[in-house]
């Protein structure tokens, strides 16, 4: 496969252009990156600031959501399955996660955005978007809607544009 | 001739009284146990190439008639028809993961041939004559129907069909040798009800039936402003029996309301095509457009039929000349008619699976063009077929027909995601990808096109959707900057 220098899709060998932003492929060793048309967004890989391990043993858990904007850990239930959104007055369901204190409105989250799900069988963290207005990305990948992606420890995974690294600590 | 072993039925492995189906079916055969892929032994390409001779002559009614006689004027390679290929690459990579390649087919009739004789029209028209056309639209449209008349020639047969939820035959089925009367039959029509596309349709092909014998080009203008509900899959069936009985639709939608996605698969399945127009007087130009591209008709109908490898899938097929338009995916393609000055050409994509390194060759699909003639029909064999390179070799550049095409038609999809991007409730996505289209649409100098997009753009952040003439100029315009500049400047310039 060869990846997009602009938004990071996966297009087949021989392809010419990427099918998800229009711009045109290069070979990988080809830096003459200069010539491209610059769509307006680009996608960086960014490397998030380092989360605290201490912290993260101190919370004795399995799975957490570490926010390296504000180098903050995300308060999450200790279900198997959490929806994590933005609660508004008057709503009935609400999520179980709330995204208020991390401006959600500004960073573009809906009210019930995704869910995260623990699989006990393969022992693997799933999340999954419930058809929110701006997506869920893993990786900078957008994920389609209503269906499951695996988390691995390391992803980054954003809900609008609200970026959290995933942990998920081994037990031994 | 040279007198090798020249029994081309023996070759087919057929009887000298073979019917024509009975030679097809049997070069297929024939051609998959003989290919090179498969039939590694020596000889194998030399017996290939027996068998592509044996059907060129004996798939020709002329040539294979000179044969049985004994004639010597039998000449395998003299052919009315031309076609090639082009690749994207000239080779196909030794690759331990899948890749795409890029092939474009063209076809036309041969430039010695010459003093085409016509053929007849057996042309139905079909008016959307609801409430919305009311007023100037339908004025202009019984002018332009006026006008077909005087195109016309004495032989051609014309019927012209009124509909809104009612189907009304307006003018039967009949020679052009009486003008008045279809000025009398066409002049009280009135706009009043909705729209339903299949009633007018179905009486349409019904009017076209009644003259189908003997060489006629048969065809159905269906020109409408309406969105039909309900009806779609029944007119999907009638077009599809419309192909087979070798009737070609091509539709005109005038404003913003029809349902274009429906119009093009109902037009795409018959080999016709369907333009967008927003202003009135195009719709002149287009009606005497078509009468005269079916004027030049050298076949009534090319039908394409595509068999890939096993290993190979056809991933799209798009229509690059005469006019451009998708294909369906389909095994039997209906292209319309082939002109006398105008070739067909397609651009085809096909994903190829793991190709290890000791093959040599490979095959992408074997297909047959049908010509129905009035000289009786000609099958045309061809092979899309390359030979394997290692996948670290220097390349050189695709070619500039092939390039440009599918820069083209990458804009084209790229709207048609936003569109998708919207129907899954992605608006921002949407938003996104229209700047994108605007952005490579200014690279290219398409700065019309661009403003179009960068204004729908904007649409789409405030309104969470296209404005629907923007929806349509955008997929429209896309997909006109796939047919090569001389062609648009040329439309441009009739369209004035």
């Amino acid at each position: 496969m060869i990846n997009c220098k602009i938004c990071k899709n996966k297009e087949y060998v021989g392809s010419f252009f990427c099918s998800e932003c229009g711009s045109q492929l290069l070979a990988d060793d080809d830096l003459d990156i200069d010539t491209l048309v610059i769509p307006s967004r680009e996608k960086r890989d960014t490397k998030p600031s380092a989360p605290d391990q201490k912290e993260l043993a101190q919370r004795d858990t399995d799975f957490a959501l570490y926010n390296p904007e504000r180098g903050k850990y995300l308060d999450i239930p200790p279900n198997h399955e959490f929806t994590i959104g933005r609660h508004v007055e008057g709503q009935v369901i609400t999520p179980d996660v709330d995204l208020n204190p991390y401006d959600a409105f500004e960073n573009g989250i809906s009210r019930l955005h995704a869910t995260i799900r623990f699989d006990p069988q393969s022992q693997q963290y799933f999340v999954l978007d419930l058809g929110s207005a701006n997506g869920t990305s893993v990786n900078n990948y957008e994920i389609p809607a209503n269906s499951e992606v695996p988390l691995k420890h390391g992803d980054e995974v954003k809900f609008g544009k609200l970026k959290f690294t995933v942990l998920i600590p081994e037990n031994e | 001739m040279v007198n090798k072993d020249t029994n081309y039925y023996r070759k087919l492995n057929i009887h000298p009284s073979a019917s024509k189906e009975e030679v097809k079916r049997a070069y297929r055969r024939a051609v998959k146990k003989a290919h090179p892929d498969v039939n590694k032994r020596d000889g194998a390409t030399e017996l290939f190439l027996e068998i592509q001779e044996a059907f060129s002559v004996l798939s020709i009614p002329e040539q294979r008639q000179a044969y049985d006689q004994g004639r010597d004027d039998v000449d395998p390679t003299s052919l009315p028809i031309e076609i090639a290929s082009q690749f994207s690459r000239e080779g196909i990579f030794q690759l331990d993961e899948p890749q795409i390649i890029y092939a474009i087919i063209n076809i036309k009739v041969s430039e010695e041939i010459k003093n085409i004789e016509e053929l007849p029209l057996n042309i139905s028209v079909v008016l959307d004559t609801s409430t919305s056309m009311d007023g100037a639209r339908l004025e202009i449209l019984k002018a332009a129907t006026r006008d077909i008349f005087r195109d016309l020639k004495d032989e051609d047969i014309i019927s012209v069909i009124s509909f809104n939820d009612r189907a009304k035959v307006v003018l039967p089925s009949q020679n052009v040798s009486n003008p008045q009367s279809l000025d009398s039959s066409i002049s009280p029509l009135y706009a009043a009800g909705g729209t339903e596309i299949f009633q007018g349709l179905e009486i349409g092909l019904e009017e076209i039936m009644k003259n189908i014998r003997g060489q006629y080009v048969n065809h159905i203008l269906l020109i409408t402003d309406g969105h039909t509900y309900g009806d779609e899959k029944k007119c999907q069936e009638l077009a599809n029996h419309a192909a087979r009985r070798g009737v070609v639709i091509s539709a005109l939608g005038i404003g913003n309301e029809w349902n274009d996605e429906f119009i093009d698969q109902i037009t795409s399945q018959t080999g016709g095509q369907s333009l967008y127009i927003k202003e009135l007087n195009q719709v002149k130009p287009f009606f005497r457009n078509n009468v005269q591209q079916l004027q030049k008709a050298y076949a009534k109908q090319l039908i394409l039929e595509l068999q890939t490898a096993p290993d190979v899938e056809l991933l799209s097929a798009f229509r690059l000349l005469p006019d451009a338009n998708p294909l369906p995916a389909e095994k039997t393609i209906s292209l319309g008619v082939l002109n006398q000055d105008q070739p067909h050409r397609i651009l085809f994509e096909f994903l190829v699976d793991p190709i290890p390194s000791k093959v040599e060759r490979v095959l992408l699909a074997d297909g047959i063009f049908t010509l129905k003639r009035k000289t009786g029909d000609l099958d045309i064999p061809f092979l899309l077929e390359r030979k394997t390179i290692p996948s670290d070799e220097e390349i050189s550049p695709p070619p500039e027909i092939i390039f440009n095409a599918i820069s083209h038609l990458t804009l084209y999809r790229l709207q048609e995601k936003a569109q998708q991007d919207l129907a899954k409730n992605k608006p921002d996505a949407a938003y996104q990808r229209m700047i994108n289209l605007a952005s490579h649409l200014m690279s290219r100098e398409e700065r019309t096109l661009a403003k179009i997009a960068m204004k729908e753009a904007d649409h789409i952040k405030s309104h969470h959707n296209f404005s629907p003439e923007g929806k349509k100029q955008i997929k429209y315009g896309t997909r006109r900057l796939m047919l090569p500049g001389e062609i648009r400047e040329n439309q441009d310039h009739d369209q004035l």
